[in-house]
């Protein structure tokens, strides 16, 4: 008897606390990526944006590092257009380029660029083409981010120009060289591409177009040099197992995102000595973006927080000086209200000009799911 | 160990001592060496090649965790008192179900044991979209009771099956000796035959609970972004690879585990003792 | 009729009116813990599933099927052999360890043992992926140990991070929760048939054997199946700690939904996992069932 009274006493408890309480406005900022991202909705933005707007609360949440993030943001956002849901709970979601694509082919996202005075600020090609989808004036982008070789100049004394020369490096230096792959994480994909892009002769197609099927037989030629290669190195389990075995040693070099590394030397997990290169023709980049959900339920209150968040002020402070990231709007506004210190941080190992020419967008999505699936069919076999 | 049993006698005393010391202190190397490594990361600030420990220990991950913005004290809150709603929810429904399951001849018994399994034997990845559109139509995401609902779905496997056998595994001559002497089949089952299974379903408990302060995927499709817990934080960082974060947060979730089990444990034994001797 | 014969039919209706009721009893008792399932789980479980069997314009189809197998027969047999590894070594840690707490005769031994073997299941499966992975690199605290303690040469020092390092992350984190059942139930039994064993001279290895265990074979068959089926859905442990190919087919599914959005051959892979927990669990059971037979 007691238990159940117990148990009722509970249950009623529990449907009390889950009542909504309070009567001001609360934006949810739903963020893929790692922490820091969620660290900066919260302890920087949310602030900066609360002071603007009184009576707002902004709530952030993560949903952890990489596409399974933004998967996950995408599914949500599905799940509830399919079960008809008037107002969404998200209101500004930060995502990866495939994420964007996808939610903008299936109409879950609000086509805000034109009414937000930052969306005059970014002219790159990457805030209208993700993966060869048109997404013009459903994002804009957070921050851009390259995939470069990190390696430790103890070891590494002159860091391999090309992939031809990175194929010789590595004949001579076994198990110093690890990737993840194309499972577990962007970095090792965004490997591969480069590798396909090398030694294919398909060049700028992959990343222009028009696909070509026939271009299948090319490509799974050129994975075929990536087999032998793979003897030589170690293989490294996602993003952070890349920076996670530079961290020990066990590795002397590999491909990881620009922005990661820098916020894992930020946390003192790798060592400052250790330098970023690249390779040519090149290795991918790819920028996060801000986008509104169709429904959100805020969606006024989104577009000033994505404007906030892309002022060249709030660009310089937060993404340029903070975490050392490529800023998502065009950069010379951002440089502008920078020291040329400051500014000259971002570029200590890639230069501008090598970045300008060897920091590629990924290839189109047709000719990426031909590289992936070609890499399992001929190097995983 | 073997030689001892054959050769009774003082004079092999000592020696099997050590060996006994040192087969534990090898288990406690296995035990504990990963976790040193939790607790190392919980408190470096710098670590890296070609240090073998820390360089620089510090505070100042746990300044992050603990940041008055980010709720972690809060979410933990949610976290302990969505785990403790789970494991009544959970044994209020399983404890019925085992005893039926154990004692009543069911047609379908197999394969509705079989179906309790699902949420736990299928990885759940794509399922989770679906679940969360479920919950969206009923209107129940955002809500604790959601969140409950679905720890629930997955640790009902674990309170079902020990549950069951919990309740098999107790002599049913104990109960016909009382209905026999008139007792009803309420009074057999609240004097007999719960007490004697009151350490398997105890047992149950225990993991129900540990399984739901586990639990975050499913916590993000149908709680985030009104309910949060931290668990959530912990996956994230884990996987991103932000060990000190992680390792705090793991840290933190200790806490009411242990105690949970503790509690449970203090709990079992007065109950088992009061039935001595009844 | 003859009286008796209208009795005993007057019996049989009463006993099947009886077993009836108790049928209908035992399924409202069961029905709030199905309809938990069932709603919340079953329900989307069936919608994934039909998305393995469409075609893109909707048609059926088993052409995900021929593409599941086409890539990743290598990774689903891996996966069988990995987690049926790891359930035989969970079981004999799980007996081990419960063996030496019910017959040891060191008490303290007894209570360290008792204290330390329960800390791994307070670790979620992610954080132990991450403590593993930091543990049995080839840099890791493992190596760093033997080194020091001069068991190995620096120069032999391997990592430990392929189906190795997913064994012992499953091992370690599993035992404990088995361990702790079979423990109570062997604390349960009634210590007569062992004291008696043992005042004849059986050592314990025998007493465990012949004595113990088959009388707690139910529990421990119990918490391996839980384990074997557990183990099968586990992402973050493969995830974190095997970069190599072959790996656990929860890793292609990550893989076919994070990185092509390819939910149909995602959800054919569950489908074909859940063939293999299936078919552990109707071990189980079928043994389940034949011992409660035998025991009745």
């Amino acid at each position: 008897m007691r238990f159940r009274l117990t148990l009722a006493a509970a249950l009623a408890a529990a449907i009390a606390v889950s009542a909504p309480v309070s009567a001001q406005t609360t934006l949810n900022v739903v963020t893929a990526g790692d922490q820091n991202m969620v660290e900066y909705v919260t302890n920087y933005l949310g602030p900066k944006f609360e002071a603007m707007n009184p009576g707002v609360k902004v709530r952030a949440v993560g949903t952890g590092p990489g596409d399974a993030g933004s998967q996950k943001i995408y599914e949500k956002l599905s799940a509830q257009q399919k079960a008809g849901s008037a107002a969404w709970d998200t209101d500004v979601a930060v995502v990866h380029q495939r994420g964007a694509a996808t939610m903008v082919k299936e109409n879950l996202l609000l086509n805000y660029r034109n009414d937000v005075a930052a969306g005059k600020l970014v002219s790159r090609d990457s805030a209208k083409n993700a993966l060869g989808a048109n997404v013009d004036g459903y994002v804009l982008p957070m921050f851009h981010s390259q995939i470069a070789f990190a390696y430790n100049p103890d070891l590494v004394k002159a860091p391999p120009k090309s992939y031809t020369e990175l194929a010789e490096w590595v004949k001579k230096n076994p198990k110093q060289f690890g990737y993840n792959g194309v499972k577990g994480g962007m970095s090792g994909v965004g490997f591969v591409m480069g590798w396909v892009s090398a030694n294919s002769g398909l060049g700028e197609k992959l990343e222009k177009g028009p696909y070509a099927a026939g271009d299948k037989a090319t490509i799974e030629k050129s994975l075929a040099g990536l087999k032998d290669f793979n003897q030589n190195v170690v293989m490294t389990p996602g993003n952070a197992g890349t920076l996670d075995m530079l961290n020990r040693g066990e590795i002397a070099m590999g491909p990881v995102w620009v922005d990661m590394f820098y916020t894992w030397q930020a946390d003192g997990k790798l060592s400052p000595k250790i330098k970023l290169s690249l390779p040519q023709p090149g290795l991918p980049g790819q920028p996060m973006y801000y986008v509104i959900p169709a429904k959100a339920a805020n969606a006024a209150l989104a577009k000033k927080f994505i404007d906030l968040a892309e002022s060249p002020e709030v660009q310089a402070d937060g993404i340029v000086r903070q975490f050392n990231w490529y800023p998502g709007i065009d950069p010379q506004h951002v440089q502008a209200k920078l020291t040329p210190a400051a500014w000259n941080k971002l570029f200590t190992d890639i230069s501008p000009s090598d970045l300008a020419k060897y920091g590629r967008p990924f290839p189109l999505s047709e000719y990426f799911t031909d590289i992936v699936e070609g890499y399992e069919r001929v190097v995983l076999k | 160990m073997i030689a001892a049993a054959i050769a009774p006698g003082r004079s092999l005393r000592w020696p099997r001592a050590l060996l006994t010391a040192v087969l534990l202190a090898l288990f406690a190397f296995a035990i504990f060496g990963p976790l040193a490594n939790l607790l190392l990361w919980a408190f470096a600030e710098k670590w890296y090649f070609p240090s073998k420990l820390p360089s620089e220990f510090g505070f100042a991950f746990w300044q992050r965790v603990f940041d008055p913005r980010g709720n972690a004290l809060a979410s933990l809150g949610t976290s302990v008192w969505i785990a403790v709603l789970t494991v009544v929810v959970s044994l209020a429904v399983a404890i019925p179900a085992g005893y039926a399951l154990a004692r009543l001849k069911l047609p379908w018994r197999g394969a509705i044991l079989l179906l309790f399994l699902l949420p736990q034997a299928v990885p759940n990845l794509p399922i989770y979209v679906n679940i969360a559109r479920v919950f969206y139509e009923v209107g129940l995401n955002g809500t604790v009771i959601g969140v409950v609902l679905v720890h629930a779905a997955h640790g009902l496997v674990l309170a079902v099956w020990i549950a069951s056998a919990a309740f098999a595994a107790v002599d049913a001559s104990l109960d016909e000796a009382a209905r026999n002497l008139g007792a009803s089949p309420w009074t057999c089952f609240r004097t007999i035959t719960l007490p004697l299974a009151a350490p398997g379903l105890m047992a149950s408990a225990i993991f129900v609970f540990l399984e739901s302060l586990d639990e975050f995927t499913g916590t993000y499709f149908v709680g985030v972004p009104d309910v949060t817990t931290l668990p959530l934080l912990m996956f994230n960082a884990s996987m991103g690879g932000n060990y000190q974060i992680a390792s705090i947060t793991a840290l933190l979730l200790l806490v009411p585990s242990i105690g949970f089990m503790l509690v449970v444990e203090r709990f079992l034994k007065a109950d088992v003792l009061a039935m001595v001797g009844r | 009729m003859t009286a008796s014969a209208v009795a005993a039919t007057d019996a049989a209706t009463l006993a099947s009116a009886a077993l009836r009721r108790g049928r209908l009893a035992g399924l409202a008792l069961i029905a709030p813990a199905l309809a938990i399932v069932v709603a919340f789980f079953i329900v989307p479980l069936g919608i994934s599933f039909a998305t393995a069997f469409r075609a893109k314009d909707g048609s059926f189809t088993l052409a995900h099927f021929e593409k599941s197998f086409e890539l990743y027969t290598t990774d689903l047999v891996f996966t069988l052999a990995i987690v049926l590894l790891s359930s035989a070594l969970i079981a004999l840690v799980a007996v081990a360890i419960a063996g030496y707490l019910t017959l040891g005769e060191n008490p303290r031994a007894v209570a360290v043992l008792r204290w330390l073997y329960r800390w791994p299941l307070f670790i979620p499966f992610v954080v132990a992926g991450q403590v593993m992975r930091t543990f049995l690199a080839k840099n890791g605290m493992l190596n760093h140990v033997l080194i020091g303690a001069g068991l190995l040469d620096p120069l032999a020092a391997q990592s430990l991070l392929d189906w190795r390092g997913i064994v012992i992350a499953f091992v370690w984190k599993q035992a404990p929760f088995v361990t702790l059942l079979v423990a109570g139930a062997m604390a349960s039994l009634d210590r007569q048939h062992i004291e008696a064993a043992r005042n004849l001279g059986a050592p314990r290895w025998r007493v465990l054997w012949d004595i113990v265990l088959p009388q707690v074979r139910g529990t421990l068959l119990v918490g391996v199946v839980l384990s074997f089926v557990t183990m099968l859905s586990v992402l973050s442990v493969p995830l974190m700690i095997n970069p190599n190919s072959p790996t656990m087919i929860t890793v292609d599914v990550a893989y076919r939904i994070n990185t092509h959005a390819d939910y149909a051959v995602a959800n054919a892979l569950c489908l074909l996992s859940l063939l293999f927990a299936a078919g552990g669990a109707a071990f189980y059971l079928r043994h389940a069932v034949r011992s409660a037979g035998e025991a009745s």
